[in-house]
């Protein structure tokens, strides 16, 4: 993609954003009382004022992508296989839900041993051994720091407990 | 008392080793602390208040406030070598230290933060010592047409770190002035996009969305392309800030120093506004402006001179007032009243050994901050030679422990996740971050003020105009605005 596509979607979707604050999310998911006497006051006024302006931006960014001249150079550098390289972002969105999802359940530290030893070779880490130690190690401390020097109540889970 | 009674009777309390010793401590405990993102200079502030209690009122108060010079500085650490601010005052830090250490730059980036800091802390320090008093009473005249004008002319600074396109710069604001708006409404404590969810309903944890939009994208670019580091140098590096880089700098040390100055002196606006205004006014002098963002070591300065110049400014309010300045400010107020103690003018009369002892023990801070945080760069020097795929999945760890700890909440947590993508398209689609985050830290007092300053008027908008303060602000708001249009008008017309 080269700097005039993105301008222009990104006005695009900057305004159809706009559109959708305007006429759904705000009515909907604003709720404002309904004896204000002055439209200022209102908690749908600034949501509303900053939606406009979005939009306004939005036709700014279609403006001045209109206006620029069409290149071919790509944005951003290209890697050499686009295709594994999202999968590994899809992998890391799964491993993020899964994080979330598993904190509560199987503790932090446990949780965060699992998440940095996927991670670390997701991105095929050129040093398994010292990954899977700091694996260990990195939640094992941190665990140490948070829970008895600052006081934090890191999440246990419901199998190993740690002291 | 005389002048020179009184700093005689501050030298009494203050020329022992326990008052020293408290000072090193607390210094070596913020950087420690502000260098750990999620701790934050807060939080080290409010983990070390208890320990305070025993101790004598000033050895306590002295190493609170220790911890919060070290922690401002501490933040930069991380900043600058793996991207992710330790607080949310080095958030402007990592705009060109990161990109320094990227280049094999750390240690100078690193050095240059520190002879900043420490100059900006004694500026900031002697600053308190001298205007304390006539400071003060300014920011009392400021009411929320006043902060509204201030704030309006901060926002200013977006066009100062929007890079290439303004445009984007305005979209990723508005971006985060929208994001800002979740949460109770604060006058009539209605629901705004919180969708019955309780965690929302104090808006979005400030730490989990600056950690998500510059820590969570770096591990995300490493994941989408695992070996493109690779030939880039990520260590401390031989060279080190030289006097020349120092002097060539110290304009803006200066100037950013005054802005932390001025901005820690008025209550409630705090360290990271000062750090992104004084960074914006060193573009906008510089004669390198095109390197700032890429790079540029005057920009490190500015940012750390910046944010480490409201360290003693929010003193002034405190001290002189018994106003806090920030949330810092308000956990030390705490400390003194544990003692006993009631800052505001009265204490200037009543206990002016502990005032002048305080300002002694402030100006060897500086001198305290200089050797400690040099220590901690070369403590902290092995985290530039860890290889980037062993360290991204530590900062990641980091991260979720962080930003946890902030509130004990997991919902934080999946917010940074969330935040982190939003980045990373960001990155993608070149839409610069710190606008975002400077109007997602302003946006709220924007908000707040405008519609307490509409209140106070009953809805009429002359309000706004009040008195010289706003005319000041909107007149120099006016005068930046069409700085950045002729600008950018002059760019369009020399790219054709």
């Amino acid at each position: 993609m080269n700097q005039q596509a993105i301008q222009l979607r990104l006005g695009i979707v900057a305004m159809l954003a706009a559109a959708f604050l305007i006429f759904y999310a705000i009515p909907n998911w604003v709720s404002s009382p309904s004896n204000v006497r002055n439209l200022v006051l209102s908690p749908l006024f600034w949501p509303y004022i900053l939606s406009g302006l979005t939009g306004l931006v939005g036709l700014g960014l279609v403006i001045a992508g209109r206006r620029m001249s069409a290149t071919t150079e790509p944005v951003n550098d290209a890697i050499e296989d686009p295709r594994a390289g999202l999968v590994r972002l899809c992998a890391m969105a799964g491993l993020m839900a899964l994080v979330f999802w598993a904190m509560p359940r199987l503790g932090m530290v446990w949780t965060s041993m699992l998440a940095f030893a996927a991670m670390a070779f997701l991105i095929r880490t050129r040093h398994p051994v010292t990954a899977v130690v700091c694996a260990a190690l990195t939640p094992l401390v941190l665990y140490a720091f948070f829970a008895h020097v600052a006081g934090v109540a890191i999440p246990q889970g419901i199998l190993v407990r740690l002291p | 008392m005389s002048l020179f009674d009184n700093v005689m009777a501050g030298l009494a309390l203050v020329g022992n080793i326990n008052a020293f010793l408290s000072l090193a401590i607390g210094i070596v405990i913020g950087v420690i602390g502000g260098a750990i993102p999620g701790i934050s200079a807060t939080m080290a502030v409010a983990l070390a208040l208890p320990f305070t209690f025993p101790m004598e009122a000033i050895n306590g108060i002295l190493l609170l406030l220790g911890v919060y010079k070290g922690g401002i500085f501490g933040g930069s650490i991380p900043a600058i070598l793996i991207k992710t601010p330790g607080t949310p005052a080095s958030s402007a830090t990592v705009l060109d230290g990161h990109p320094m250490a990227a280049r094999g730059e750390a240690g100078r980036a690193l050095g240059m933060a520190l002879w900043a800091s420490c100059t900006a802390d004694l500026i900031s320090n002697l600053s308190l010592i001298l205007f304390a008093g006539w400071l003060a009473s300014f920011a009392l005249s400021f009411g929320p047409p006043e902060f509204f004008a201030l704030i309006l002319f901060s926002l200013t600074i977006i066009a100062g770190v929007s890079g290439d396109s303004l445009l984007r710069g305005a979209l990723s604001a508005l971006l985060g002035l929208l994001l800002a708006t979740i949460g109770l409404d604060l006058i009539y404590g209605t629901n705004r996009f919180t969708f019955g969810d309780p965690n929302l309903m104090g808006g979005l944890n400030f730490i989990a969305v600056l950690i998500g939009l510059f820590a969570i994208p770096e591990i995300l670019n490493t994941v989408w392309h695992p070996t493109g580091h690779l030939g880039n140098v990520q260590k401390l590096g031989k060279n080190w800030v030289t006097f020349a880089d120092y002097r060539r700098c110290f304009k803006t040390i200066v100037r950013g120093s005054f802005i932390g100055v001025f901005l820690g002196s008025i209550p409630g606006i705090g360290a990271a506004p000062a750090a992104f205004l004084s960074y914006s006014e060193a573009r906008r002098k510089s004669p390198n402006k095109a390197n700032f963002g890429k790079g540029e070591i005057e920009g490190v300065a500015a940012s750390e001179a910046g944010n480490n110049g409201v360290a003693g400014a929010t003193l002034i309010p405190l001290l002189a007032l018994g106003v806090p300045g920030d949330v810092i400010t308000a956990i030390i107020i705490g400390a003194f009243m544990v003692h006993g103690l009631q800052p505001g003018p009265m204490m200037f009369v009543m206990n002016s050994d502990i005032i002048y002892g305080l300002f002694i023990g402030l100006i060897f801070s500086s001198a305290l901050l200089f050797v400690i945080g040099g220590l901690a760069i070369r403590g902290f020097k092995p985290v530039a030679d860890i290889p980037r795929r062993i360290l991204m999945p530590m900062v990641l760890v980091l991260c979720i422990y962080g930003v946890f700890a902030v509130n004990n909440n997991l919902f934080d947590v999946g917010v940074m996740f969330v935040m982190g993508w939003v980045g990373f398209v960001m990155g993608r689609c070149h839409i610069p971050a710190a606008p975002f985050l400077i109007a997602f830290i302003l946006g709220p007092m924007l908000e707040d003020n405008f519609r307490q300053a509409m209140l106070m008027s009953g809805g009429s908008p002359v309000i706004l105009l009040r008195g010289p303060i706003t005319w000041f602000f909107w007149g120099v708001t006016a005068l930046t605005v069409i700085a950045i249009a002729r600008g950018s008008l002059d760019k369009a017309r020399e790219t054709g």
